[in-house]
């Protein structure tokens, strides 16, 4: 049973297409990673699941339950830059959303007291948020998410503005999140994505060109690389290569080349019977791992 | 209820941000500026070096009804401009700064978060306007004679109807544009092309909002609320809930 069902999301502005017909599911429990180029149409997407703005065409259900319920009940969203009452304190303004929420000031400012201390604002909980700094800003911007203790977090580019102890941070309080909900976040950045998430979803010009869990992309690119140093660079060794059948594509990087192989088992054989034969002065034999990086770039470029 | 939650808020902010302090001083001097210096005017002349000889000028006196009228005619100039500055921002503010998305990410429904926000303001303009008048009156009665108490309630009542309606034009004009300035000079050009017709169309436009502040002069004077009176603070209540229909439905339809 998934927790949120998107069909066929589509969003123009002004005739032009920003996304257009995505579609996917959220099952409860993961922390799903929204990844693309910046422009790619996250944030539009995310406006969209939060609510902000109506989709020029396509579904949205939630929990099974149809759009004509306010989901935002359900959900928790953080913008990419948040901005917030500065003349108010971070309690103050906790409280304030909290009782948006449904919840009565008492329970708001217990919920509050209590995602302070979780965000590790306690101490500046009475502060006014005028003089927060940008990392305590965005750790208020996520407890304010979680105020209503959502079913669905959407968190958009929550770790990317923040500088690495603050990334630390927030990405370690994302772990902790989705032990106990669904987390959908958008980043530009790989490595957050590969860190935290459990399934990925890529964004290009608006359409999702990949779907699916972190193993199943990493093996999705079945064509390995090997990288291959010598002492001295062989005469012959880039023809040579690229004559035998496992051997897609040969690239010289440094000392030596790297190669693109169809079948790896069979290239290893080849290429080390080659090297024996010749008697190449083989210094570094390196079966590279398709990175995310790569599977992004293949796909995208595709 | 989520729409007192709103209200309590803004009447926060206006609390933090002393608007509570000035904005009530203001219109208390707005309500007392003219009478004090018409009372006073041939002594400060006197003062300045006085008249040439030969010359002379009489000022006359003016009856109460009119000396109470200044305070208005000043809340219909500066008064205005005031309300367009406190106003520019209600909005438009929040959408271009962006605190608008962590509101509107929650279950807030646009007819409360814009009602709740043009209460607030409404409060601040009563209030406001209920100093300013009340000391207007005092003044005319210390200084000009005497004037009832239930004049200045009613013109207080019904002038209070037109502020909201600048109000509610100004929270129309703030869901148009992100721009305060844009708001400001807007929701002044319309008040004042509301006066315009009404003045060039006066005839025909007899229920015009624009006819309110004349209409509160004639009443100071003869103590009747006319058949007109009653049509023109109909129209303006009904344009009122209009306009906050419309800005409820252009925020709603509006690409935040």
């Amino acid at each position: 049973m998934s927790l949120m069902d998107v069909q066929g999301l589509t969003k123009a502005f002004d005739g032009k297409t920003v996304v257009s017909d995505v579609s996917f599911e959220l099952q409860p429990g993961t922390c799903v990673a929204l990844l693309g180029p910046n422009g790619a149409g996250k944030t539009t997407t995310l406006r969209m699941l939060a609510g902000f703005s109506r989709p020029t065409d396509g579904q949205i259900s939630f929990d099974q339950q149809s759009l004509s319920e306010d989901i935002r009940q359900y959900t928790g969203y953080l913008p990419q830059f948040p901005s917030f009452h500065n003349w108010m304190s971070g309690l103050e303004f906790l409280v304030y959303v909290g009782q948006l929420s449904y919840l009565t000031k008492a329970e708001a400012t217990e919920r509050a007291n209590e995602l302070l201390k979780r965000v590790g604002l306690e101490d500046a909980k009475k502060q006014r948020i005028k003089k927060y700094s940008g990392g305590m800003k965005q750790r208020l911007g996520i407890a304010q998410a979680l105020i209503n203790d959502p079913k669905l977090i959407i968190l958009d580019e929550p770790v990317s503005a923040l500088d690495p102890i603050g990334r630390r941070e927030v990405l370690d309080l994302m772990r902790e999140l989705k032990k106990e909900s669904t987390i959908l976040f958008s980043t530009h950045i790989l490595n957050d994505a590969e860190e935290v998430s459990d399934e990925l979803l890529m964004l290009h010009n608006g359409e999702l060109v990949e779907h699916g869990s972190l193993e199943k992309l990493n093996h999705l690119d079945q064509t390995g690389k090997i990288q291959l140093n010598f002492a001295v660079y062989p005469e012959n060794l880039e023809s040579e290569l690229e004559n035998l059948s496992s051997i897609q594509h040969v690239r010289p990087v440094g000392q030596g080349v790297e190669v693109v192989v169809r079948d790896m088992d069979e290239a290893r054989k080849e290429i080390l019977q080659l090297v024996t034969v010749n008697e190449w002065p083989l210094t570094k034999f390196e079966q590279a791992k398709t990175t995310l990086e790569d599977v992004f770039m293949k796909v995208v470029n595709s | 209820m989520k729409w007192s939650v709103i209200y309590k808020r803004e009447m926060m902010e206006y609390a933090r941000n002393i608007k509570w302090i000035w904005v009530p001083i203001v219109f208390f001097i707005f309500g007392i500026m003219d009478q004090i210096t018409m009372y006073y005017l041939p002594k400060i002349i006197d003062a300045t070096g006085g008249m040439p000889e030969g010359a002379e000028i009489n000022i006359p006196t003016p009856p109460p009804a009119e000396a109470f009228f200044l305070s208005i005619n000043e809340m219909n100039s500066l008064g205005i401009l005031i309300i367009g500055l406190i106003s520019m921002g209600l909005i438009a503010g929040e959408l271009k700064n962006g605190v608008y998305e962590l509101v509107l990410s929650k279950p807030v429904k646009f007819a409360n978060y814009v009602t709740a926000k043009w209460a607030a303001l409404s409060t601040l303009v009563l209030v406001s306007l209920f100093t300013g008048l009340l000391a207007g009156w005092y003044y005319t009665n210390i200084l000009f004679g005497d004037l009832g108490f239930d004049k200045f309630l009613t013109a207080f009542l019904i002038y209070g109807i037109y502020l909201i309606f600048f109000i509610t034009i100004a929270v129309l004009v703030n869901t148009w544009f992100k721009s305060p300035g844009m708001v400001l000079f807007l929701s002044i050009l319309l008040i004042v092309l509301v006066n315009l017709l009404t003045s060039a169309f006066g005839h025909i436009l007899t229920w015009s909002p624009g006819h309110i502040s004349s209409y509160i002069s004639t009443y100071l004077f003869t103590g009747t609320l006319t058949g007109e009176m009653w049509g023109a603070i109909g129209t303006t209540i009904v344009l009122i809930i209009g306009m906050l229909f419309a800005a409820v439905e252009i925020l709603k339809r509006k690409e935040l």
